[in-house]
């Protein structure tokens, strides 16, 4: 079991040497630029021509494919069978079924918001399969991001694992005595998790203030300005790189307002 | 160092005192030993040495307590907690999770004190050689074993060069592996000349390390002395202690007549393996 | 970039402000003003768009105004908040509930450090869920916002003292999370979630002739409400089972007697009492009774001797 939840996969590529705020203005950038133009193509060419290679030179193609196809297909199953068959708005009717009515315009939603949603998760995927989550919070408090809020993520992402790992204990305990979690109907379902997640629940909260002792004796909070044991490398071409990419973003609005992509 | 002057404290929520007219002082480059039952006080004790009562608990006190000419309750946590460093019973909570690594674990306290990069890394460094735990440095913090991460604990308490030690039953939730570990890392921490202050409920380790025990019961003070003097009191089970393994097995003999009469009962290893050797010799009387 | 974040220097309620008007101008424009874009097919982009940066953005401000001032002893209760979030949800899916039940944590801030602090929490929440377990919850972290915005409210209003107030903040709470996660859901997520039965609903309601954003709603408020009591429900159960001490620690939770009505001071009852433990050292006289200072009567005055504690 891992002790931190991270999709990280170790490797020395020039993605992974990015710093990762780099990386983060990336994500920023292509997802504005998705949602910024009304084209089919488009999303799908920000994807293939720029996350797919990233993907690929990192080292990381088939997980990266798998990860977003596991977030993707169900999205854009139910989005299909959603717009395809319910679209509210008027439109030219394809198909007739019952009640329902395949629209054309219906389908170029579902396509266009179901390729969006590909390349803003495919961008976070990208990030986070070749970026360790200390890394990119060092990164990220070297930035500026206020201390107390770099330790919230951090510990979060630290504590899960081991608050699933008692939560699994529990719920296999029941289960080895009998009781069938998912069966019945929702109520029932409701009464047999309650009382399963209070112990899980109380045992943490108790926790709670010698973890504030803990970390009081350690000078968190204080109002000095922390100095960086860690110190993740960036450089002047990284830090115009950032803001060039947030401007072709912008730019890719503006253009688009201005009906160069229709 | 820290001087404890007839206070008396009681939680914001408690019904009486915890603490009653406590006066004791810990002397600078001396290991004290605090003992007691459970429920005697001797946390609240510990975490009022630490300056975490009364600042993070609140509470209601009579009566002083000071960290060299500073009086902890005028005195703001922060200024406490570069003098005092705290280690506590769960090695789980103490991680703070703000790091990855146990390196970076570590150096979080010297960070935060804004203490110069190059500065942290020697410091970083030192600490772990001394207490042995340079092989975990790359390691995740959450992977260590429990008594790993008590050592990595105290660790990230002296790399902020506090001027007391205060630990709260450090072993306490440890198997005896780990026990074993932090009883090694506090011979390495005892070794520096550091002032301590060891909270227990064993008094095996105390026997072992400590230049002076102070025994608590309900709240109060009731003797101070040398460890020799001290554990083999005929007053122990009065106050809820017990006895070590050696005291007891010691008492045993002598009452079968199988130890020396005028050696007193022993509370160490060494001393009981000299009495028996000495009684096996012969030498009853 | 600046190492010294500006929230630190601005007093906090001015981005916490700032962010919540940003969202509510957010709203409003997608929602009451209805932009031109959101009637044709495809012209949702800008629509999305605007909803993801101002939300993000109103979040944003509102984590870093929340935070900046925050005691330790509440800064450290937000990683636990979070994570029981995040497993109880996870629970949630895997049990295959028609419910959320990711903001039991959100409501547990909110209501033992504030409306503030609630809020931080519960845009944390999904800001740290997206990046490691569902990338697509991330969007959502507004809605967290006003859950644990509301629950702090809530709690200062005196709602949560008794079971069937708080049962019903919970179902407020939950109308006002189905309005605001509406747009996110619609244009940003086209209706569809990853929940099959909650896609049906949506598709119900369109298939009567809701537009996408009204069916959105419309789903949110079959399962927010219900959802949202149930989480109220539990935070306070939770809370009246844990010592009264640990909710006596945080000075939001104690000013605004969240979990009972206020009652005689403790410390003035302790200090009544003469303490006659058994005193095995005869040689000790025993202190005097620990008397009760002035202020002890008040009950916000809780730790009024102690100097105040960390700030």
């Amino acid at each position: 079991m891992s002790t931190t939840l991270q999709f990280y996969r170790a490797g020395d590529s020039w993605v992974h040497r990015l710093n990762p705020v780099t990386k983060l203005a990336f994500v920023a950038a292509v997802t504005i630029a998705a949602f910024g133009v009304e084209r089919l193509w488009w999303p799908a060419a920000l994807f293939l021509l720029l996350e797919v290679p990233g993907a690929v030179i990192a080292g990381v193609a088939g997980r990266f494919v798998r990860m977003v196809l596991g977030f993707f297909a169900p999205f854009l199953v139910i989005l299909f069978l959603l717009q395809g068959l319910t679209y509210p708005e008027p439109g030219t009717v394809l198909l007739h079924l019952g009640p329902l009515e395949v629209k054309t315009e219906g389908l170029v939603f579902a396509g266009t918001t179901a390729l969006r949603l590909l390349v803003m998760v495919a961008a976070f995927v990208l990030l986070l399969l070749t970026t360790h989550p200390g890394t990119l919070m060092s990164a990220m408090q070297q930035a500026g991001l206020p201390p107390k809020i770099a330790y919230v993520v951090s510990a979060t992402l630290q504590i899960i694992p081991s608050f699933q790992a008692r939560a699994n204990a529990i719920m296999q305990a029941q289960q080895a005595r009998g009781l069938e979690v998912r069966a019945g109907g929702a109520a029932a379902r409701v009464r047999r998790l309650l009382p399963l997640m209070g112990p899980l629940l109380l045992g943490a909260l108790t926790d709670v203030e010698n973890r504030s002792i803990a970390m009081e004796s350690r000078a968190f909070g204080r109002p000095v300005r922390p100095t960086a044991y860690t110190v993740v490398p960036d450089s002047a071409a990284q830090r115009a790189a950032r803001w060039a990419m947030l401007a072709l973003a912008v730019l890719v609005i503006v253009l688009n307002t201005l009906g160069v992509f229709s | 160092m820290i001087r404890f002057r007839d206070f008396t404290y009681a939680y914001p929520t408690g019904e009486a005192p915890v603490l009653h007219g406590v006066d004791l002082e810990v002397r600078p480059g001396r290991f004290h030993g605090l003992v007691g039952a459970s429920g005697s006080g001797k946390s609240t004790l510990a975490m009022a040495a630490a300056g975490f009562i009364p600042h993070a608990q609140g509470g209601e006190s009579t009566g002083e307590v000071t960290v060299g000419d500073l009086v902890v309750a005028d005195t703001p946590l922060p200024d406490l907690v570069t003098r005092v460093g705290l280690v506590q019973q769960d090695p789980f909570d103490q991680i703070s999770g703000a790091r990855f690594t146990v390196r970076e674990e570590i150096a979080f306290g010297c960070e935060n004190l804004g203490v110069e990069r190059g500065e942290m890394v020697r410091r970083v460094d030192e600490v772990m050689e001394r207490l042995r735990i340079a092989p975990l440095a790359d390691r995740s913090p959450y992977e260590l074993s429990g008594g790993q991460q008590q050592v990595v604990a105290v660790a990230s308490m002296l790399v902020m060069r506090p001027e007391v030690l205060v630990l709260d039953e450090p072993t306490s939730q440890l198997d005896p592996a780990g026990s074993r570990m932090v009883v090694e890392a506090l011979a390495a921490v005892r070794a520096t000349g550091m002032t301590v202050l060891l909270v227990e409920h064993g008094l095996e380790l105390l026997a072992e390390h400590a230049d002076e025990l102070h025994v608590i019961a309900d709240g109060r003070i009731v003797a101070e002395g040398p460890p020799a003097d001290i554990l083999t009191d005929p007053r122990l089970d009065a106050w809820g202690i017990g006895r070590t393994r050696f005291t007891a097995a010691a008492a045993e003999a002598r009452r079968d007549g199988l130890w020396p009469r005028s050696r007193p009962l022993p509370a160490t290893l060494d001393g009981a393996a000299a009495g028996f050797r000495a009684a096996a010799n012969g030498e009853l009387e | 970039m600046t190492n010294t974040p500006a929230a630190r220097r601005l007093p906090p309620w001015l981005p916490i402000t700032a962010g919540s008007a940003v969202i509510a101008a957010t709203y409003l424009y997608l929602v009451l003003w209805r932009p031109e874009s959101l009637v044709g097919g495809a012209g949702v982009g800008p629509a999305a768009l605007i909803a993801l940066a101002g939300y993000l953005v109103g979040s944003a401000l509102i984590i870093a105004g929340a935070m900046s001032r925050m005691p330790t002893s509440t800064v450290t209760l937000l990683p636990i908040a979070i994570a029981i979030n995040i497993v109880a949800g996870q629970i949630n899916n895997m049990v295959g509930l028609p419910l959320y039940l990711d903001s039991i944590g959100t409501v547990l801030v909110g209501l033992l450090a504030g409306p503030a602090a609630g809020a931080a929490t519960g845009a944390l929440s999904n800001v740290i869920w997206g990046i490691s377990i569902s990338p697509a919850s991330l969007p959502f972290s507004t809605t967290q916002v006003a859950i644990g915005l509301l629950a702090g409210l809530f709690a200062r209003w005196g709602w949560t003292r008794r079971v069937v107030t708080g049962v019903a903040a919970g179902l407020a709470t939950g109308v006002v999370a189905a309005f605001v996660s509406g747009p996110i859901s619609a244009f940003v997520f086209g209706g569809a979630n990853a929940s099959a039965g909650r896609s049906l609903i949506v598709a119900v309601f369109q298939a009567m002739g809701f537009d996408t954003l009204g069916a959105s709603i419309g789903q949110g408020l079959t399962v927010d409400p219900v959802d949202k009591a149930i989480s109220f429900l539990v935070a306070i159960v939770i809370l009246r089972a844990l010592p009264a001490r640990f909710s006596q620690r945080f000075p939001f939770a104690r000013a605004h007697a969240v979990f009972r009505p206020r009652a005689a001071s403790v410390l003035a009852r302790s200090g009544a009492e003469a303490p006659a433990p058994a005193d095995p050292a005869p040689a000790d006289p025993g202190p005097p009774p620990a008397g009760a200072p002035p202020g002890a009567a008040d009950p916000d005055a809780g730790d009024g001797t102690t100097g105040g504690g960390h700030r």
